[in-house]
């Protein structure tokens, strides 16, 4: 693993070389000036000229200022569905989804570990933007910028409430997920985030019918669940809960005080309301230390256990990269175990390179993913061990409070409150006790 | 009154927002069903469009198959262009109903999500606690379920990887180790991959091959297929599959066989590019239109045609390339068989006369049909085949004509190759390239690229032959053996240098030769086998012809060797098998019943004989 130094030289590298990415055409296209034929785009979405990023980046920045305003200081959920409402527009129809802040994480990830690729200033600005500002004002860019969220949060018809098991053991989906696609990206093996974004066929209107049908099944859950691929699955929004946890300026369910009046107990479709915990049951007690300690004890091992099976996936995970792929397909081949040929296994004989160097390549790339598997196996265990822990500590609250990792945002508790209903003058402040 | 009022107002208030709640459901209710309406259009849209090999698109690919022998035909250039407008138009069709459909799917959609919301909106119940359950126990209790669900999830995430990591995975330090190269030498002893075997030498290594069958009364035959096209080429036997060749003036077809039933699996049409004005191919009725036999690697067969035309196909008949050489200038019409090395397709292309030069042997990658070498020969035309033999450590590609007996590297004809496709996709890129350090790079790799082609990868030659020469050379205890017909038989040591005419012609026989089969030899005695029936034996250390015998029969398959066991096919389809000694013995005749031309070919308990018209195999079924 690369030391934090070279990580930030890294970054810092790619930020200065992101100003190489403007390409001219070397090689013009034929102009068909008799018949006015237009050669189609064979990328989709097309490239877009350099102005366009930057638009996209301001617009990015203005949208987030937008929304934690709207969230902490108005505090107006008509208001912050309406900027859901533009940034589906914009964001999600418009920009056909790409570049997101989701998938520009593998971006920035691959920049690090390939000193080759030069990372696009933008990439970079619509990574690190959420992250500054939910490190400041909390996850408004979950409630009304991310597109992929804002189509997810439109189409909550009739919420029902997770168990709060199901959505404990459901997390763990997002950080195997976002472990995945940095191992993916690092190796330069594949953008799993980009290629399985449910909802990229939904905003271009073409694409795989897979994905289509993923992104249409996720929405008919999310019409029930709320927003399903937020909290369980996508990897960004693991980076965000944590630095949500710090940040400086957080939703509140009141705006000024708790009054346990309860009637926001039902209001949040995402279950991110804390109730009070105002004592440590006394019964629980020696037993939640014991297990504390266990836990505490067991985390370690946890950790090596899990980098040890990850690093035994290798085999698996190694099959991401093509040219992995490829030296099995051509040892099938010479040994005679398929008689099918692949159009990459014959383009690969074409160039007459020796297959003996194509095994020495997919192994040096396997041992890669055997060291990428230990560090996946090990982060998975230790999420899992401290997310055992933080169930094993009882934490006091004597207020209706919104959980800092969860809460998106939406504004949706605000009306449930009496006390904005006073500070929205809609009603008269009551003296003495609910 | 003023309760009334409130009363009054409430109801009004109850009866507005159920009417809206109404409209909104109805709304809903009309997109949902308008969305599964369009929904099901895209499907059977997007269904249709996936659907190959449509009426239209199978006429206008016969039709192109058709343009190809006809390439004047505007009537069917005219057609074709027809077909073509047609499926065009139904591709672009269905794109452009599939984008229609997509934006009113999403307008609907976006109105039945309007829709429901707004009716459940005037549907929604003020919240109304429940008084009295008790937090702690209830959270505790969540907690609990919590901790059991992340451990659920941990035993998941551990099962599922020892179920991933226990499975099998290539090692590629092993594989890189053992070299697993696609020709394996020990899976071509196991096979006939080539005219007349391994090594060339026509000698089959199962030595339990029948002994016994009689083809009018089908007693040892195991099946009987008729060939399509006729051809006098040699089957070619690999795994459960046997491959012939066959063609006509018009026509000309790769063949599969299955060795358990003899069923046509595949065929492959070599049609060649369109000649233009060049004249019909003529061939002498001995010689035929498919006389070359095909060659395999075990991934693919590849034939070669008297008009030029090579055809390469994987296992399952597809058609992985195919190209023509130019039609030779061949007197009797081009019969040399294909050799294989490695991935290296090696073609003895000899035309012409000697003082013509434009004879040459060409090495053409396997996998892509490229050419990457050839070099000229200073030989006549020639109706021998090249054959690659194990000689020590080394291979030889040995190769006989008017006047030389050549032998080449074909090891080094690999390395070239390997270097020449580099150099000539390293050349394809620098063309497209305009700068000045490009086009100088360009020189240099051209150049290179030259200097490679112009490779010598000769081992040694000996000039001692003239004439029609057709018999192919073989290998035997350190000799090779090549013939001139009705001439001699020339032993040379194979391991000389350069032009070994003068020092390692080891001994000439001049007691005459046979103008059609190639010999066959066991390292101690050499057999050579007449047109007209007469088999000569040779001591291959001194030359001296040891005895001889008249068969009384015609023969133009040439002879093979089964243990200790000579198999002598006739053109009548009589097999003689006589045992190897120091005179003739014949232990069997067996009869097939129809003529025969070709060499046979030998398998694990299974000899393949080609007649005029069907293809048989000889065996037990047991």
């Amino acid at each position: 693993m690369r030391p934090l130094r070279n990580i930030l030289l890294g970054l810092a590298v790619s930020l200065i070389l992101s100003g190489a990415t403007t390409g001219v055409e070397r090689f013009p296209p034929p102009d068909f000036t008799e018949t006015d034929h237009v050669i189609p785009s064979p990328t989709s979405p097309g490239p877009r000229q350099d102005v366009y990023e930057y638009i996209d980046a301001v617009v990015l920045l203005v949208a987030l200022g937008l929304a934690s305003y709207l969230v902490l200081k108005k505090r107006n959920r008509r208001a912050i569905l309406t900027l859901t409402v533009f940034s589906l527009l914009y964001f999600g129809f418009w920009r056909k989804g790409c570049v997101c802040s989701i998938g520009a994480l593998q971006n920035i990830v691959f920049s690090i570990f390939d000193p080759d690729y030069a990372v696009p200033i933008v990439v970079v600005v619509f990574f690190l933007l959420p992250l500054i500002f939910t490190l400041f004002f909390g996850r408004t860019f979950c409630a009304a910028v991310c597109p992929l969220g804002a189509i997810q949060d439109l189409v909550l018809a009739r919420p029902v409430s997770v168990p709060v098991w199901a959505e404990n053991g459901l997390r763990l989906l997002a950080y195997v997920y976002l472990a995945l696609a940095v191992l993916f990206a690092a190796t330069g093996s594949a953008f799993v985030i980009c290629r399985y974004d449910p909802f990229i066929s939904i905003f271009r209107l073409s694409g795989s019918l897979n994905i289509l049908i993923l992104g249409g099944c996720l929405l008919l859950i999310g019409m029930f669940v709320g927003r399903p691929y937020c909290r369980f699955l996508c990897p960004y929004g693991v980076i965000l809960r944590q630095l949500s946890r710090l940040s400086k300026w957080r939703v509140t369910i009141t705006p000024d005080e708790c009054i346990q009046c309860r009637l926001c107990e039902d209001s949040c479709p995402f279950g991110a309301i804390r109730k009070p915990a105002v004592q440590w049951p006394a019964q629980e007690y020696y037993v939640a230390k014991k297990r504390l300690a266990l836990l505490l004890l067991l985390l370690p091992v946890l950790v090596f256990f899990g980098g040890w099976a990850g690093s035994g996936l290798k085999g698996v995970t190694s099959k991401a990269h093509e040219t992995v792929r490829l030296a099995e397909q051509i040892y099938l081949e010479e040994t005679g175990q398929t008689e099918e040929v692949t159009d990459a296994s014959t383009g690969f004989r074409a160039t007459g390179q020796q297959i003996k160097e194509l095994y020495e390549q997919a192994s040096n790339i396997r041992a890669k993913f055997e060291f990428g598997g230990w560090i996946l196996g090990g982060f998975i265990g230790l999420v899992i061990g401290l997310k055992l822990i933080g169930l094993s500590v009882w934490r006091q609250r004597t207020d209706y409070e919104t959980d800092r990792a969860g809460c998106l945002a939406c504004g949706r508790c605000y009306k449930y409150c009496p006390r904005e209903h006073v500070r929205l003058k809609k009603m008269k402040e009551v003296a003495g006790k609910w | 009154m003023v309760a009334n009022s409130h009363n009054n107002s409430a109801k009004e208030i109850v009866q507005v927002t159920s009417s809206r709640y109404r409209c909104a459901v109805a709304a809903a209710v009309i997109s949902a069903v308008f969305c599964v309406v369009v929904c099901a259009f895209m499907f059977m849209n997007h269904g249709r469009s996936k659907m190959v090999g449509t009426a239209e698109e199978t006429t206008l690919a016969d039709l192109r198959l058709e343009i190809r022998s006809d390439p004047d035909n505007e009537q069917l250039l005219s057609r074709i262009r027809q077909f073509d407008m047609q499926v065009r138009q139904q591709r672009i069709r269905a794109i452009d109903r599939a984008r229609k459909g997509s934006y009113l799917l999403l307008g609907s959609v976006v109105v039945l999500i309007i829709s429901l919301r707004l009716a459940i909106s005037f549907k929604t119940k003020s919240p109304s606690p429940e008084p009295g359950t008790d937090q702690l126990i209830e959270q505790v209790k969540k907690a609990k379920f919590a901790r059991w669900a992340v451990t659920s999830g941990l035993l998941i995430l551990a099962l599922g990887s020892l179920f991933l990591a226990t499975r099998p995975e290539i090692d590629f330090a092993k594989a890189s180790a053992a070299d697993t190269a696609s020709f394996n030498m020990e899976d071509v002893a196991k096979n006939w991959a080539s005219f007349r075997g391994p090594n060339g030498a026509g000698i089959s290594t199962h030595t339990n091959v029948p002994t016994r069958w009689n083809g009018k009364t089908s007693e040892g035959i195991l099946w009987k297929t008729q060939v399509p096209l006729p051809g006098n080429n040699s089957p070619v036997v690999w795994g459960d599959r046997v491959f012939l060749s066959g063609a006509d003036p018009n026509n000309r077809q790769v063949f599969c066989f299955d060795t358990s039933s003899g069923g046509l699996l595949w065929k492959g049409d070599v049609l060649g590019l369109p000649k233009g004005n060049e004249e019909p191919l003529e061939m002498m009725e001995e010689t035929g239109f498919a006389a070359p036999t095909v060659a395999t690697d075990g991934r693919r067969v590849y034939a070669i045609f008297p008009t030029g035309d090579i055809g390469c196909f994987d296992f399952k008949g597809k058609k992985v390339w195919e190209k023509n050489l130019g039609r030779p200038d061949s007197a009797y019409g081009y019969s040399s068989s294909l050799a294989m090395y490695q991935n290296l397709l090696l073609i003895q292309y000899d035309q012409g006369g000697v003082e013509d030069g434009i004879s040459e042997l060409i090495a053409i990658d396997g996998f892509s049909g490229r050419i990457v070498w050839q070099t000229k020969r200073p030989v006549g035309n020639s109706w021998s085949s090249p054959v690659v033999v194990n000689i020590g450590e080394q291979f030889q590609l040995l190769t006989c004509a008017d006047p030389w007996v050549i032998a080449y590297n074909p090891a080094e004809l690999d390395d070239i190759r390997r270097k020449i496709i580099q150099y000539q996709i390293e050349l394809e890129a620098l063309k497209k390239e305009s700068d000045e350090a490009s086009k100088e790079r360009l020189i240099n790799t051209e150049k290179q690229l030259d200097e490679l082609k112009q490779q010598d990868t000769e081992l040694w030659r000996a000039n001692c032959l003239t004439g029609d020469i057709a018999s192919s050379p073989i290998y035997a205890n350190g000799l090779v053996f090549v013939i001139e017909p009705y001439s001699k038989l020339v032993a040379i040591k194979a391991d000389g240098k350069g032009d070994v005419t003068e020092t390692h012609i080891a001994w000439v026989s001049e007691e005459g030769g046979p103008d059609i089969c190639s010999p066959i030899s066991n390292g101690e005695s050499i057999f050579l086998l007449a047109t007209e029936g007469l088999l000569e034996c040779y001591n291959v250390s001194d030359g001296k012809r040891l005895w001889e015998k008249d068969l009384e029969e015609y023969f133009m398959a040439s002879p093979s060797l089964v243990g200790n066991k000579l198999y002598l096919l006739s053109d009548k389809g009589i097999m003689f098998i006589a045992e190897v000694g120091s005179e003739y013995k014949e232990l069997a005749k067996c009869e097939l019943g129809e003529k025969c031309h070709a060499s046979p070919a030998f398998a694990d308990g299974r000899i393949y004989i080609r007649g005029v018209d069907n293809l048989y195999c000889i065996g037990s079924s047991n």
